[in-house]
């Protein structure tokens, strides 16, 4: 059989590492000396000139001692407070090396978090992340202390997820304040964060959320795996995480759910979901993801039923609107005219008089420019978006109607089908969708219906035979399901909530238990 | 074996159900009448009856052989070499059927939508469409029907549903017909029965239902769900035009979608949107087909590169579809291999299961 069809075995493909840090290598069994200066020597020669790098030498019952750290990393009153000030004042004999680190531990040093460790690799190591290390003349052992201060703003609404009735408050970059907002929102003993690192030279803390009463084991252990084999230079936000995790990197749908809003992520985890925080980013992932889930909110569940469920409805038709109306407008006008009524076909045709363009192009054109403003609209400062919007209405509107560039019916198809994207809650859906049209708008142009209802079927045939881990993205319309069906396009009352998606295998089913 | 992948009981009857309503039922009621004239109802229900029989038989070995598909317990039974060989006929039997099901209903699209589109483009684009699935994924392939089912009921009943009150009950009588012979009566039986006869995707699933034991209900309601469609179909279209008229017509049911209107006047041609819609029902039809070929073929060679031969599948199937002059070559071809093929499906079935019951083998769990 030809190569071409052929998938490539496990061991055929190529195995790649990261090459290791070289200091890291080079220092990886040796250990602290007794000598004070050539201590302070070896760090030097490492950290040479850096600008942050902060040496403080000073004297502990007659011994001399320095304490180094990285300044910007550090909260530097608490270092004077805490470690610096009790031991300056400590008149303690101290005779017996050995022992010097143990009674400084236990009687001078009011700091909290305290570690004693020899090996120099480790220190480094320790130094790069925000902690400060003390070294004493004699003593074959370095304190270290945890004073790690990290540049943070405030608890703010998320930008991207708005609600009007809801919690405020979203995450942040750094992932204790995120796990904080979590721990705070669930007070259980069940509640599990796993740490690990990924990234050989970030080495960014990615943490796993589960609850461990509810969530399948074998979801935990598949995530984990995949995250474990992640090889990597840098992890610099969570989305690096989810490309790694997700199943068929190929597809252009979002297979793993992010999110700004910790009552959202605490939700996803009571369903039995698993939830992934990585340091630096506010974002969180939620796995398994299905469409179902990326045109819900969480306001959806804080307002009456009723009004919730026309509201989704609303979403679905708007979605479905921007993949399909511009489409179905180029082949109605340019192939199939006799589908509508005359009334509205003279209309359409007559806006058209003296439009260079076919539709298809007109409506290509169009497409293509809806999309530049958008993506100017994102990227530029906001003190220049006023004058961003005004070209945009005037000259891409106005001025091309009357120049007579694009007809009048066209700029209301394509701003209806932009509109209706911008009405979906999950930004990378709604792109998807978008960025989709545009085949869809070729096929239309070239081969009629026919060539519509096909690009259509490729969607969805790629969209149901799509998994997020396992769990088919369809669901619940395919496969069906009953329990997830109530959570779908009809929110159904609370109290018919009870029942955890089934197919994430929560291991309570209910949120009762039977009696 | 265990497989991963299985499949639900209420998705093992979607997809026969979803198979049996494909592109003949177009013009079915047409042939129907033109074979059996006014007795059509009766003759369809009566072709029902048989196939029903046919499909509990088939149903039977799939439950005594519950980890073989149909080419698995060919082989068993009646041995490698001879049980290979019916088998290959019986794949190139549905290569043949892929081609002339997307052949016709290209030529309706041709005829109904698309008059200057080049029918290539038709028959590629539907053939296209099944080669990309991913077959080796036995529960995709159940999604993929079971999202598709509504949008195949809904136009019909919406096409169904408004055409009653057009229904002449005279067109209807005399139920047995006017001086129709039992031969005219029979072969208008088998119309329905070959074109309800692609039921047999279900021996190619039974081994992947969750519960195999379970297959016969499940296969018996899907069969139900879809004949109530086709019965209707042929009753309401024989109400509606009467025994001349409907020979008239080529495609009689699209003509019975063109009958219908829509209030507030959104749409103004009814029946290019049911050619439209209508393209799922044939594309889960043909998808059934090919999911037989391919998963065939990669049987009887003992492969799993699916890819591979649903790729030579489509440059086969393609060229089949471009064989026939026009749409009469069609259906001079599809009316030699239907008689053909019920009695192949009803005889080797029969024989098979008493094979099956003599020798007392079975398949175990």
């Amino acid at each position: 059989m030809s190569p071409f069809f052929r998938k490539r075995t496990k061991s055929e493909q190529p195995k790649q590492t990261i090459p290791k840090s070289e200091i890291m290598i080079e220092n990886e069994d040796k250990r602290i000396s007794s000598n004070l200066k050539s201590n302070i020597e070896y760090f030097y020669k490492i950290f040479k000139n850096d600008m942050d790098f902060l040496l403080r030498e000073f004297n502990v019952g007659g011994k001399s001692a320095a304490l180094l750290c990285l300044a910007s990393l550090v909260e530097r009153e608490e270092v004077e407070r805490d470690i610096i000030q009790p031991l300056q004042n400590s008149n303690i004999g101290l005779t017996n090396a050995d022992l010097i680190p143990a009674i400084l531990e236990k009687e001078i040093i009011y700091h909290a978090d305290v570690e004693k460790e020899t090996n120099v690799s480790t220190l480094i190591q320790s130094i790069t992340i925000g902690k400060v290390i003390v070294l004493i003349e004699g003593v074959e052992q370095a304190i270290l202390f945890d004073a790690i201060k990290q540049e943070k703003r405030a608890i703010d609404q998320p930008e991207t997820e708005r609600v009007v009735r809801g919690p405020k408050d979203g995450f942040i970059e750094q992932i204790s304040t995120n796990v904080a907002l979590l721990r705070y929102r669930l007070p259980v003993p069940e509640f599990r964060i796993e740490e690990t690192e990924v990234g050989a030279r970030t080495r960014t803390k990615v943490a796993v959320c589960y609850l461990e009463d509810i969530a399948n084991e074998k979801l935990i252990e598949e995530i984990k795996k995949r995250i474990d084999a992640i090889q990597i230079d840098g992890v610099l936000d969570a989305g690096y995480i989810e490309q790694f995790v997700q199943d068929n990197p190929w597809s252009p749908f979002p297979q793993i759910l992010n999110t700004e809003r910790p009552d959202k992520v605490v939700g996803n985890l009571l369903e039995g979901r698993v939830a992934i925080l990585v340091e630096g980013s506010p974002f969180a992932l939620i796995a398994p993801a299905t469409f179902n889930q990326f045109y819900q909110t969480s306001e959806d569940y804080y307002d009456r039923w009723l009004i919730t469920s026309a509201i989704r409805a609303i979403r679905i038709l708007a979605l479905f609107f921007s993949l399909t109306f511009s489409s179905f407008y180029v082949t109605v006008l340019s192939f199939h005219p006799e589908l509508i009524p005359s009334g509205f076909v003279v209309a359409a045709s007559s806006g058209r008089h003296g439009v260079p363009f076919p539709v298809f192009v007109e409506v290509l054109l169009m497409e293509i420019a809806m999309e530049i403003l958008r993506e100017a609209t994102i990227r530029m400062p906001q003190q220049v978006g006023g004058a961003l919007s005004i070209v945009g209405v005037l000259v891409v509107g106005q001025a091309a109607v009357q120049a007579g560039f694009v007809s009048p019916i066209t700029v209301v198809i394509i701003a209806l089908s932009t509109i209706g994207s911008f009405a979906t809650p999950s930004y990378n859906v709604a792109t998807a969708f978008r960025m989709l049209r545009f085949p869809l708008i070729i096929l239309a142009g070239t081969f009629g219906l026919l060539g519509l209802a096909v690009g259509i079927i490729l969607i969805l045939n790629h969209m149901i035979s799509l998994r997020s881990l396992g769990v088919p993205y369809m669901i619940p319309f395919s496969p069906g399901n009953l329990s997830t069906a109530k959570d779908s396009i009809v929110r159904a009352p609370l109290n018919w909530l009870k029942e955890r998606p089934k197919e994430i295998n929560p291991k309570i089913k209910n949120e009762l238990e039977d009696e | 074996m265990k497989h991963s992948d299985s499949i639900t009981s209420v998705q093992f009857a979607i997809i026969i159900a979803g198979t049996i309503l494909g592109v003949s039922m177009l013009a079915l009621p047409r042939f129907v009448v033109e074979k059996a004239g006014n007795a059509a109802p009766l003759a369809s229900l009566v072709g029902i009856l048989i196939t029903l029989i046919g499909l509990i038989g088939l149903l039977y070995l799939g439950r005594r052989f519950p980890n073989h598909t149909f080419v698995g317990y060919s082989k068993v039974l009646i041995g490698k070499v001879f049980g290979t060989f019916i088998m290959v006929v019986f794949l190139i039997a549905a290569l043949i059927l892929i081609g002339l099901e997307t052949r016709q209903f290209a030529e309706v699209l041709v005829g109904g939508l698309l008059p200057d589109t080049p029918i290539h483009f038709s028959i590629f684009a539907m053939l296209f469409l099944c080669a990309i699935i991913n077959f080796g994924n036995v529960s995709s392939f159940a999604y993929i029907h079971l999202f598709y089912f509504p949008m195949i009921v809904s136009p019909l009943l919406s096409v169904l549903l408004p055409s009653f009150k057009d229904i002449e009950y005279y067109h209807l009588l005399p139920i047995t017909g006017n001086e129709v012979t039992l031969s005219q009566f029979m072969s208008g039986a088998v119309v329905i029965m070959a074109a309800v006869s692609n039921y047999y995707i279900l021996s190619m699933v039974i081994p992947y239902l969750k519960n195999p034991k379970k297959c016969v209900s499940a296969g018996i309601w899907g069969f139900l769900l879809s004949i109530f469609f086709v019965l209707l179909l042929v009753i309401v279209s024989l109400g509606i035009f009467g025994e001349i008229k409907i020979q008239e017509m080529l495609w009689s049911t699209l003509i019975l979608a063109r009958m219908v209107e829509v209030p507030g006047e959104i749409l103004a041609r009814i029946d290019a949107i049911f050619i439209i819609s209508w393209i799922f029902a044939v594309f889960t039809t043909l998808l059934s087909y090919y999911f037989i070929v391919v998963r065939g073929v990669a049987e009887i060679l003992n492969t799993t590169k699916y890819r591979f031969i649903s790729f030579v599948t489509l440059m086969i199937s393609f060229f089949i579809a471009l064989f026939p002059k026009d749409i009469y070559d069609v259906y001079t071809f599809l009316s030699y291999f239907w008689t053909g093929s019920v009695m192949f499906y009803f005889v080797y079935v029969f024989f098979l299961l008493a094979i099956a019951k003599f020798r007392r083998m079975k398949g175990s769990i």
